[in-house]
């Protein structure tokens, strides 16, 4: 007889603590709506969002979302639900709204002045810094962790439409084991043209969802179908499976992504050409056997 | 031992317990469809927001489909939580295929609710009207004395400090199943009371409620409007001020109740009076959540059964004494002992060891509740000891077979037992087993089929 030993937890296990991370890369959403024939803009994509943080919201009273924006030099938080509501009472959601919308306002003309003076700028579709978010969803999730006795069950969705960085591998890479080390999953929802490698294998390593909507007319659906799930329920229903998984990577000295390449025997670093000395630890590499290899391929190609 | 237990039984049982008919009524408001929607198992939460914007039925089938193969028991209880609570409608068609959909009412106010955002059930009253609302330690500290003078009375009428202005008629009906008395006795704690004393706030404020609740017919009040108004109040922000007014007459009866229990602390200003919810009552509707409710413990136990309880509060010390002799009693601290006696009394009061390790660990002070354990382990392990020292007879319920006509039968009835784990005692010289009462059915049909 146990009825006062603790206290029956009546579906409670299904608390949350969602960092949502937001693509708003101009040079991407600007293409998007353009080439597109549905004409899906970013306004029209934050329709989709906001209910979707609200539904969230919605779901669990102690629900905690946050949103963090990726631009293409910065990224910073846009929202924070626990804060927001403590500081304006019980206004919720038209305030949730519109804090959303002012902050990410100054969010991007933030970003737009910093990447001002970037050369990167020039020329095609731009990449967001990614990395930089999947960081700070990470310190965010830590500092949860360590901050109270309650611990939500944390994951992270990143709503990507701009392509991968290959420059950012290492960066990114090095956030989804960590993320993999704290058990958070990385859900990702790509919005843009072409599959993203490092989605594929975020969620890959950490267990979340990965899915490429084939209407994005109807977001709000994939939403609340797929990641609105709660990591309890994921053991008890059918979510997409991953179809195939990117794992090529990029090498470290030209950020280039390769299929092939040279690996440092010593701390695994990728190279696409051969190095007398590997630039990440130092460690000399010695030829003979490199050599070897390079004339027996330029033997065969021959 | 029998098993009674105080079940603090969720709100939503009762919503769901209501006739059709009043609930589709609950839903016209908004708060109560996002209450409900919050009280649902995670996997109904999830269905009713995939069929939020489906305006057509959906067959049972096709929403099956969205499980894997060991979610099936999940989805059933979901399922019929959704329809026992009127969320989902079972329609019939042609094919006799069932499907379900959203209540019309409940779906518009939730769609409602994800696009322009919910309204405050009533607007607060400006600061310039209430002048120095309490602080919310205040206010919690308000909430906490009110909530144990409640108890006080409850359990002896005698020691409460000033009387709350709950009718003795009312007092009585919350009393019922906690105190039994007896004629030319005073009346003492049963089994259940003690139980309850031991509960965390949260629990102990479900049972009253609930009682509160079931008993409003009697009132003339409609158990309705007492549940939505609960419910309702649940949704307003904790420390504001809100005006009286606003509220219909029986809202109007009913929060003199609560604010006897703490939900809300009643104010009067020059011209007008308000109401400012308390914890407990933004609570209401979360109370399955404990997390949120976490008190600072008081109770520091050491190793040689010395309990030390920081606390000045009367209602502590009474529930001390259930368990324990207190030796001392200073302003801020009750000083006491863990006896075999102490406990043998409790014991027989039909508290459970499990009940009291649970209410020391939960009510450990902040210092000691770092450690692991919080409480010694050679107390809790003496506490379950002495426990299970009354405990040496277990009964089982069983039946006894004798008389058989030979040694083969007898044996084969033996092993037959011995297989289906009912096999409790066998004396082969006599010929005579005695098996366990669950299986008793199943011997009756060997001995049959023997024949």
């Amino acid at each position: 007889m146990a009825s006062s030993a603790p206290p029956p937890k009546l579906y409670t296990d299904d608390v949350s603590l969602i960092v949502i991370i937001l693509d708003t890369n101009p040079f991407f959403w600007g293409t998007l709506s353009n080439t597109t024939a549905s004409n899906f803009s970013f306004s029209k994509f934050l329709n989709h969002m906001i209910p979707f943080v609200n539904s969230l919201l919605l779901l669990n009273q102690l629900n905690h979302v946050v949103l963090i924006a990726a631009g293409v030099t910065s990224c910073g938080y846009i929202y924070d639900s626990a804060t927001a509501v403590a500081s304006d009472g019980g206004q919720k959601v038209p305030a949730v709204c519109s804090e959303i919308l002012s902050r990410l306002e100054e969010f991007v003309a933030k970003d737009q002045k910093l990447g001002n003076g970037d050369l990167r700028t020039v020329g095609g579709v731009m990449s967001s810094l990614f990395s930089g978010a999947l960081s700070l969803a990470l310190c965010y999730i830590q500092r949860v962790f360590r901050s109270g006795m309650q611990h939500p069950q944390p994951r992270i969705l990143c709503l990507q439409g701009s392509p991968d960085g290959p420059e950012q591998y290492v960066a990114v890479m090095n956030a989804i084991f960590s993320a993999q080390r704290s058990m958070v999953p990385i859900d990702s929802c790509v919005v843009g043209m072409q599959h993203s490698a490092f989605l594929q294998q975020a969620s890959y390593i950490t267990g979340g969802v990965y899915l490429k909507p084939q209407q994005l007319d109807g977001l709000f659906e994939y939403f609340t179908a797929v990641f609105a799930t709660d990591l309890q329920s994921r053991s008890f229903l059918q979510l997409p499976r991953p179809v195939g998984v990117d794992f090529r990577a990029s090498c470290f000295c030209h950020k280039k992504t390769i299929d092939m390449g040279y690996v440092c025997s010593v701390c695994l670093s990728i190279f696409c050409k051969p190095h007398k000395k590997c630039s990440t630890c130092g460690s000399e590499i010695s030829h003979s056997q490199t050599e070897q290899l390079d004339r027996k391929r330029k033997l065969s190609e021959v | 031992m029998p098993q009674v237990r105080i079940v603090a039984k969720n709100f939503m049982d009762m919503v769901a317990a209501l006739p059709a008919m009043k609930l589709d009524q609950l839903y016209d408001s908004s708060f109560i469809c996002e209450a409900v929607l919050r009280s649902l198992p995670p996997l109904a939460k999830k269905y009713a927001l995939q069929l939020l914007f489906i305006d057509t039925p959906v067959t049972a089938k096709s929403i099956e489909e969205w499980v894997l193969s060991d979610g099936i028991s999940k989805h059933k209880v979901a399922i019929d939580r959704l329809l026992q609570l009127k969320v989902f409608i079972e329609v019939i068609d042609r094919k006799k295929e069932a499907s379900y959909k959203l209540n019309s009412k409940f779906q518009s106010n939730m769609q409602r609710y994800l696009v322009h955002g919910g309204s405050l059930p009533r607007e607060p009253m400006p600061s310039s009207v209430t002048v120095r609302l309490p602080t919310s330690e205040d206010l919690e500290a308000y909430a906490l004395e009110q909530w144990e003078c409640f108890l006080l009375q409850l359990i002896s009428s005698a020691q409460a400090e000033r009387p709350t202005s709950f009718s003795p008629s009312m007092m009585r009906v919350f009393q019922r199943g906690l105190l039994s008395a007896r004629e030319n006795e005073a009346p003492r704690l049963t089994e259940n009371g003690f139980q309850f004393l031991l509960m965390e706030t949260n629990a102990q404020l479900w049972y009253i409620i609930r009682e509160y609740i079931s008993t409003a017919e009697d009132r003339g009040v409609d158990p309705t409007d007492l549940i939505s108004f609960l419910l309702e109040l649940s949704f307003h922000t904790m420390g504001e001020a809100y005006n009286l007014n606003t509220l219909t007459d029986v809202q109007r009866s009913a929060i003199k109740d609560l604010a006897d229990l703490g939900l809300v602390k009643l104010q009067q200003g020059r011209k007008e009076s308000w109401f400012i919810p308390t914890k407990l009552a933004t609570n209401l509707s979360v109370s399955l959540s404990d997390s949120s409710s976490r008190k600072q413990g008081f109770v520091v136990v050491e190793t040689n059964f010395r309990m030390y309880a920081y606390s000045s509060s009367k209602l502590h010390c009474e529930i001390l004494r259930l368990f324990s002799r207190v030796e001392y009693q200073l302003p801020n601290l009750i000083v006491g002992a863990i006896t075999k006696e102490s406990l043998y009394n409790a014991f027989e009061n039909g508290i459970t060891a499990e009940q009291i390790v649970s209410f020391l660990q939960q009510n450990a002070h902040p210092r000691v509740a770092e450690k692991t354990p919080s409480v010694p382990e050679n107390v809790t392990d003496q506490i379950r000891l002495w426990e299970t020292d009354r405990n040496r007879v277990e009964m089982i319920p069983s039946h006894l077979y004798e008389d058989f006509p030979s040694k083969d039968v007898f044996e084969a009835a033996c092993d037959f037992a011995r297989d289906a784990g009912g096999l409790l005692w066998e004396d082969s010289k006599k010929m005579r087993l005695i098996v366990r009462g669950d299986i008793h059915q199943h011997m009756r049909d060997f001995f049959r089929r023997q024949k």
